[in-house]
C-alpha cells in the first residue's frame, strides 16, 4: 500500500512552483517555509541556519571559495566551498564585500567558527528540500 | 567550558533543523529533534571520554 503511493508520487508532475519555493528556499534561509504560510517551522529551520551562519562569522571561522588555486588544491577548497554556498545569497554578499573569507587560525574558536559555518550551508540544503517536497506535496 | 558551550550550541541548532525537517505531528517533531540534541551530547562526552585515554604524546 505504502509502496502503491509512493509509486504514484513517482508518476505525479512537479509543479514548477515547487522548483521556485526551492529556489527562493536556498538563496534567503528559511523564505521557502514562510511563502509558504508555514511561519513556525520557517522562523525555526531558517533561524537556525542564520543563527549558526552569524555564530560562525563571530567565532573566528571562514568560508571556502575556489580561485588562485589549481588542480588538487583547487579540488580541496571546492567541497567545502559547495557547503559554504548553501547558506544562499549571505555566502554571495560575503563574497561581494571580501568578508569572511580570511583565515583567522590564531583565534580559540576559529574550528568551531569554521564547522559552523560548513553546517549552516549544510542544513539549508536540507531545510530547502524540505520547503522544495511541501510544495510538491509529497510533505505536510 | 567554552568548548562544552559551543557544543551544545552547535547541538542544539542542528536538532531544531533537523525536527523541523522531520515528518509527522508537531510532538513527534519536538521529540526527534530533543532526541537528536540528547545523542549529539553523548556521543560528544562519550568520544570526549575515550580520546582522554588514547595518549597522542
Amino acid at each position: 500500500m505504502v509502496a502503491n503511493r509512493v509509486e504514484k508520487g513517482r508518476d505525479m508532475p512537479t509543479p514548477t512552483r515547487a522548483w521556485l519555493v526551492g529556489l527562493i528556499a536556498w538563496v534567503v534561509p528559511g523564505a521557502g517555509h514562510l511563502m509558504q504560510g508555514r511561519w513556525l517551522r520557517g522562523a525555526l529551520a531558517g533561524g537556525a541556519v542564520w543563527v549558526m551562519f552569524f555564530l560562525g562569522l563571530w567565532l573566528g571561522g571562514h568560508m571556502y571559495a575556489v580561485g588562485g588555486q589549481s588542480g588538487f588544491a583547487a579540488l580541496l577548497q571546492l567541497l567545502p566551498m559547495i557547503a559554504n554556498v548553501g547558506v544562499g545569497f549571505l555566502y554571495f554578499v560575503c563574497w561581494i564585500a571580501n568578508a569572511g573569507f580570511a583565515e583567522h587560525a590564531q583565534i580559540v574558536t576559529y574550528e568551531y567558527g569554521n564547522t559552523f559555518l560548513l553546517v549552516a550551508g549544510l542544513l539549508n540544503y536540507l531545510v530547502m528540500l524540505d520547503a522544495f517536497d511541501i510544495a510538491a506535496g509529497r510533505k505536510r | 567550558m567554552r568548548h562544552v558551550l559551543w557544543m551544545a550550541v552547535f547541538a542544539a541548532l542542528t536538532a531544531v533543523v533537523f525536527g523541523s525537517a522531520q515528518k509527522g505531528s508537531d510532538r513527534q517533531r519536538l521529540m526527534y529533534g530533543l532526541k537528536v540534541f540528547g545523542e549529539f551530547i553523548l556521543v560528544a562526552f562519550l568520544l570526549g571520554w575515550i580520546l582522554y585515554f588514547i595518549p597522542f604524546r
